[in-house]
């Protein structure tokens, strides 16, 4: 967890020898089309030796950042005749535009400062302190472990950019680093914001005029001691240096090399024709993990770069594209970072990407079917390296859930839970969301399941209330944690409808299955609906004293013998009225239900037998639209046929 | 998780056991007997694993590819024959390239080794291939550890005494070790004969292939499933508390997510979920699959005919294109969804997510996924229009903020060449002009590079003694105010090179009614 890469601490020599030329020189004049003769080129303008050292290392904590925006953390020091700190390991200043706004106030090196003062060994001074200092996460680990505290591990890396006089400058910078560690550790064992280093990496990178015989040779790393081991880089000044920190970069935080290929794009003289462009991505060396295993990495058209220096697995953008909403297997997800970020291919993948769309792309083989192995996608505003599962699944051809359990029964409320799984969507809240009972947002949500299905019947002709619109108010509320009075003023209200519904002797919903003939009576219908009303509001009851008011309201208003007796007398004459009104009603209820049961068999694949048994009214015709009943139930019931062609 | 039964086929394996009955055995036939078993109780319990059969002695031959059909199976067990002596090594290899080809590298897979311990000599031997497994030059590495996560089991149809006596038990763990310790060697208890056998695979069947039972849960609503293949305990790749995680046999749904929102994530393994019926016995009656024989057949229909949760849930996260999310153990989450195949037959899958708190960079952290009705605004919009996902980090990525990278000399160049560009079109242009002379100067003071900063101001003067007569006056103003600002950072004087500091266009006459307002 806390391994060498946890923390890096660079250290930028800002002495005068630093302010001079790397002699490598850019046109910055570039003669154009319209240009009138007779005009002077400026002459080529060359980057010090600075500021091939600041783009370079700003371009390694670049990559970093990208690829890890946590965990792996940057101190950045500048030394003349004193120490820059230019940041700190806090997770806050691990950016780069903070660092080139310390970077500009540091400015370059002053060529008229006195080179007797000036040293690098003040940065690397510097950097093995800081090394010491806790990081956050370290202190978080600390914290966490109590007890076993020290087996939180202090590592870290020093990178130092600098001018050396000779090998012997060299090794001395080495022994101040030795020195430094075992002075600095001495002194960290007795603190507690200070840990002793465990391990320390020194890079010393030697970076010298093009043009010019390097004074510094390579050295392999090389152990100084158990805690130190360092190694020496002598490297041209420009492109050489940006290739050697970019290889660095890579070996020091485990990544590699994809190289997208084949991607089409427009041309910007020419907007209707179009070309191919390759792209070059790094990202963590996990996501070529089935390529190192399987010993395919050759095969795989990795191709060596540049200066022989990295390798590279070519992969090739792939039509068609894909969609959001498949849920593709996937089995590690990588962020990237482009290596030459602000070329055009690169910031039109990146465009692309960040605009919502996904590319698969595919392995290309000299020989046989094309194998899909990653897809690139971008999530918040970050791009990853999505890897596929290519190989053969062991889950294929499973028994098909419509022969397992359960797979018969024909009338789940589909769009029921449907509705209710909406109802309990997710939502990421602030860290410090706890409500007053000290639960967490993810314990909240389990204790919310918990009240939306104290009843909840699973099939439609176990349950009158919900398949009834008159009921889907008081249903909505009683779940709730809390209600309000007004809450309770519309359940009561919905009770007084339901009263009046009785009344009006309106046929209910009620399921025929498995009976014969027309099913019970009408005042026997009342009576299920107003026990299971009575069931649903009992689940609650407990909740709070408004909930329990709810349900006093149900006892005091359900149907009671007496009233039954006197409306029996009144309603004889009606019925046969009633009964025609009836049969309209079934028969546009019964239409609602038709396309219900294509939506379940589209979603179970099952024979059609069984079917005509049930007879389902989902509502009665003249009960009144409840208030908050969502309008988007009215568009769902368009979408599901072509959901289900899937 | 595949299998693959390696089953020594060796001349020792016929060596007979003495029994005190009447019937004779030989080693072959105990292996066979505890094999027979294992393939029953996979048949049963256990019929979606793929297994293969290998048979090997100086030779491997792959007698049955991996299957789902046990009977082929059994009656390739059934005619096996006698060959010579046992070459451990080549018939390592050949497992592995037999699971490569057929699963790659990354699928788990269980190794039954099925042996008399008696495990040859001289050249191809196991001692003598160990003996040499440090001096291997790279194509003809040892097998082990395999290439793919696996489990080596190794089933010796001998007792530990008698292996033992020899230097086959230290062999053979050897080998479990390089294969990373991961697998097991089981030997016989007692004398040797079907009872010991029935016994010694009795453990192995308990170890590796014991069905996962465990209970679906959303709120009250609840079903009994299997989870298939069994979950394996996951041990997190963490220096300082490295403790197997096990998902628990509770699963619990949070909440849900659409699929849109979650967006493929990367999961560490993917599981069936079948719905299982326990009767009051608290015996299993079926899982759901195929082949039932005739007696099951109709407590299958029976079950088959009462609702089940996981048949809801699956419906409907299918028609909403939803997934649950699930929790597996403390810090530990995975998803529910419905998977179809290509003969669209749909099943209820769960995937697992690494163990710990963010396992998606996307969602945030778990525990902080609470409903979203307990929000002030409803995160999703009145019209389901709006999402909270996917959570935005704080500092975006390079890619995303068009940060000045001159490594390359054409990544200057074209920096330049866009100032020039916009100068040429000022007044029109003012403001993008301004723009990407303020991007060049911040990345020119960061890197010190104040001699750039002269040169570009050289330019624009330049620029500036070239207009044609036709240009509009504010251009020459613009551009030589411009190369002035430029000259004045490039001096590093810190009242005109500070880094937030823009230069801003000038003020002239003619640009109130120029374009410089209207970009």
């Amino acid at each position: 967890m806390f391994s060498v890469s946890h923390k890096t601490a660079f250290v930028v020599d800002h002495c005068p020898y630093m302010a001079e030329s790397s002699r490598q020189l850019i046109e910055c004049d570039m003669l154009t089309k319209s240009r009138s003769q007779g005009v002077i080129p400026l002459a080529p303008v060359s980057k010090s030796l600075w500021t091939c050292a600041i783009e370079c290392s700003m371009e390694y904590c670049r990559i970093l950042f990208d690829v890890y925006p946590t965990w792996k953390l940057v101190n950045y020091i500048v030394s003349d005749s004193e120490v820059h700190i230019l940041n700190s390991w806090k997770q806050e200043d691990q950016n780069t535009h903070e660092l080139m706004a310390a970077l500009a106030a540091v400015g370059p090196p002053n060529p008229r400062q006195d080179p007797e003062c000036c040293s690098v060994l003040h940065g690397l001074v510097a950097a093995v302190e800081s090394l010491c200092k806790i990081t956050e996460y370290q202190h978080e680990s600390r914290t966490t472990l109590m007890d076993t505290a020290d087996r939180v591990a202090n590592r870290g890396r020093i990178i130092c950019l600098t001018n050396a006089k000779s090998d012997t400058h060299v090794r001395m910078l080495e022994d101040c680093v030795l020195e430094t560690i075992q002075e600095q550790n001495k002194r960290a064992a007795g603190s507690d914001r200070l840990m002793p280093i465990q391990q320390c990496e020194l890079v010393l990178v030697h970076i010298y005029p093009q043009g010019e015989e390097t004074l510094v040779s390579d050295r392999q790393k090389k152990e100084l001691s158990s805690m130190l081991s360092s190694e020496v880089h002598s490297v041209r000044a420009g492109r050489y240096l940006a290739s050697k920190l970019n290889v660095l970069v890579q070996q020091h935080f485990d990544l590699a090399s994809t190289t997208i290929t084949n991607i089409p794009m427009k041309e910007e003289q020419h907007a209707n024709t179009s070309a191919n462009y390759d792209v070059e991505l790094l990202h963590h060396r996990d996501a070529h993990m089935e390529f190192i295993k399987s010993g395919d990495l050759h095969m795989a058209g990795s191709t060596s770069r540049d200066s022989g220096l990295k390798e590279t697995v070519t992969l090739k953008w792939c039509t068609p594209r894909t969609n959001s909403v498949e849920l593709h297997y996937c089995t590690g997800a990588y962020r990237i970072s482009p290596v030459d970020v602000n070329s055009r291919p690169s910031s039109c993948l990146t465009n692309f990407l960040l605009n919502g769309r996904s590319v698969l792309l595919e392995q290309p083989r000299k020989s046989g079917s094309k194998v899909i192995s990653h897809m690139l996608s971008s999530h918040g505003g970050e791009i990853f390296l999505h890897v596929l599962n290519s190989t053969r699944s062991t889950l294929e051809d499973p028994p098909s859930i419509s022969e397992g359990c359960g797979g018969r029964v024909t009338d789940y409320r589909i769009t029921d839970f449907g509705e209710f799984m909406r109802e309990n969507r997710l939502t990421p809240f602030p860290d410090s969301m706890i409500d007053a009972a000290g639960r967490t947002p993810v314990e909240r949500a389990k204790s919310q399941l918990e009240r939306y299905t104290r009843y909840w019947p699973m099939i439609i002709s176990q349950t009158t209330i919900f398949n009834m619109q008159a009921v889907v108010p008081l249903a909505n509320l009683i779940v709730k944690d809390t209600l309000t009075d007004e809450d309770v003023l519309t359940c009561q209200k919905t009770v007084y409808n339901l009263v009046d519904m009785e009344r009006k002797s309106d046929p209910l919903p009620i399921s025929t299955v498995g009976s014969r003939g027309k099913g019970p009576k009408r005042d026997e219908q009342y009576r299920i609906m107003w026990n299971e009303l009575e069931t649903l509001v009992k689940a609650h009851v407990g909740t709070s004293e408004r909930h329990q008011r709810v349900l006093e309201c149900i006892s005091a208003c359900r149907s009671k013998p007496p009233e039954e007796e006197e409306r029996k007398k009144r309603g004889r004459k009606r019925e046969d009225k009633e009964d025609k009104t009836e049969k309209n009603g079934k028969d546009t209820e019964e239409k609602g239900w038709t396309t219900d049961s294509e939506r379940l068999k589209g979603v179970m694949e099952r024979e059609k037998d069984e079917q005509s048994e049930c007879e389902i009214i989902k509502d009665s015709p003249d009960s009144p639209e409840p208030l908050n009943k969502k309008p988007r139930l009215a568009t769902e019931e368009q979408q599901p046929p072509e959901k289900s062609k899937e | 998780m595949p299998t693959v039964v390696l089953l020594d086929s060796s001349l020792s394996m016929t060596r007979p056991v003495s029994v005190e009955g009447s019937e004779e055995f030989q080693r072959k036939n105990l292996a066979v007997h505890g094999l027979t078993m294992l393939f029953e109780h996979m048949a049963t319990n256990y019929r979606l694993e793929f297994t293969s059969l290998v048979a090997f002695s100086s030779l491997w031959e792959l007698l049955v590819p991996f299957s789902r059909d046990y009977n082929t199976l059994q009656e390739a067990l059934n005619n096996l024959e006698d060959y010579d002596k046992t070459c451990l090594e080549a018939a390592l290899q050949g497992v592995s390239n037999v699971v490569q080809q057929e699963w790659g590298t990354s699928c788990p897979c269980q190794v039954v080794l099925v042996t008399d311990g008696a495990l040859g000599i001289g050249r191809g031997s196991l001692r003598h291939s160990l003996q040499t497994v440090k001096q291997r030059v790279d194509d003809k590495k040892f097998p082990l550890p395999f290439p793919f996560p696996s489990k080596l089991y190794v089933m010796c149809i001998a007792n530990a005494e008698e292996l033992q006596a020899t230097d086959s038990m230290d062999n053979l763990e050897q080998l479990i070790n390089l294969n990373g310790g991961e697998g097991q060697i089981y030997t016989m208890e007692g004398p040797l004969c079907l009872k010991s056998v029935q016994s010694m695979f009795g453990k192995l069947i308990d170890q590796a292939y014991s069905p996962f039972h465990a209970v679906l849960r959303c709120g009250n609503l609840t079903s009994d499933v299997q989870v298939f293949p069994r979950p394996e305990p996951v041990t997190i790749d963490e220096e300082v508390d490295p403790i197997p995680k096990t998902v628990q046999t509770d699963l619990e749904i949070v909440g849900f997510i659409e699929i849109g929102d979650i967006s493929s994530p990367p999961v560490l393994s993917r599981h069936l979920v079948l719905p299982i019926a326990v009767s009051k016995e608290g015996d299993e009656i079926g899982t759901g699959a195929t082949d039932d024989t005739e007696e099951e057949t109709s407590t299958n229909q029976m079950a088959g005919k009462s609702p089940n949760f996981c048949v809801l849930l699956h419906g409907s996260l299918k028609v909403e294109g939803m997934v649950a999310l699930v929790q597996l153990g403390p810090d530990w989450f995975g998803m529910l969804y419905s998977q179809a195949d290509s003969k669209k037959k749909s099943n209820l899958m769960m995937s697992l997510f690494d163990p710990g708190s963010e396992p998606l960079p996307w969602l945030g952290r778990m525990s902080q996924l609470g409903p979203a009705s307990d929000a002030a605004e409803n995160p999703y919009g009145e019209d389901d229009s709006k999402s909270p996902f996917p959570i935005q980090p704080k500092h975006k990525r390079s890619y995303a903020q068009n940060v000045t990278v001159w490594i390359k000399a054409s990544g200057l160049q074209t920096d330049v060449q866009k100032i020039l560009r916009n100068a040429k079109k000022l007044p029109e242009k003012t403001q993008t002009f301004y723009k990407e002379l303020n991007r060049l100067r911040k990345a020119a003071l960061a890197f010190g590079f104040w001699e750039l900063l002269k040169s570009v101001a050289e330019l624009l003067e330049r620029e500036c003694t070239l207009l044609p007569d036709s240009a509009h006056p504010d251009a020459a103003f613009q551009l030589s105010h411009a190369a002035q600002q430029l000259k004045l950072a490039s001096s590093g004087d810190s009242k005109y090179a500070a880094f937030e500091q823009n230069i801003t266009p000038m003020l002239t006459d003619f640009s109130g009614g120029g374009g410089a307002d209207r970009i």
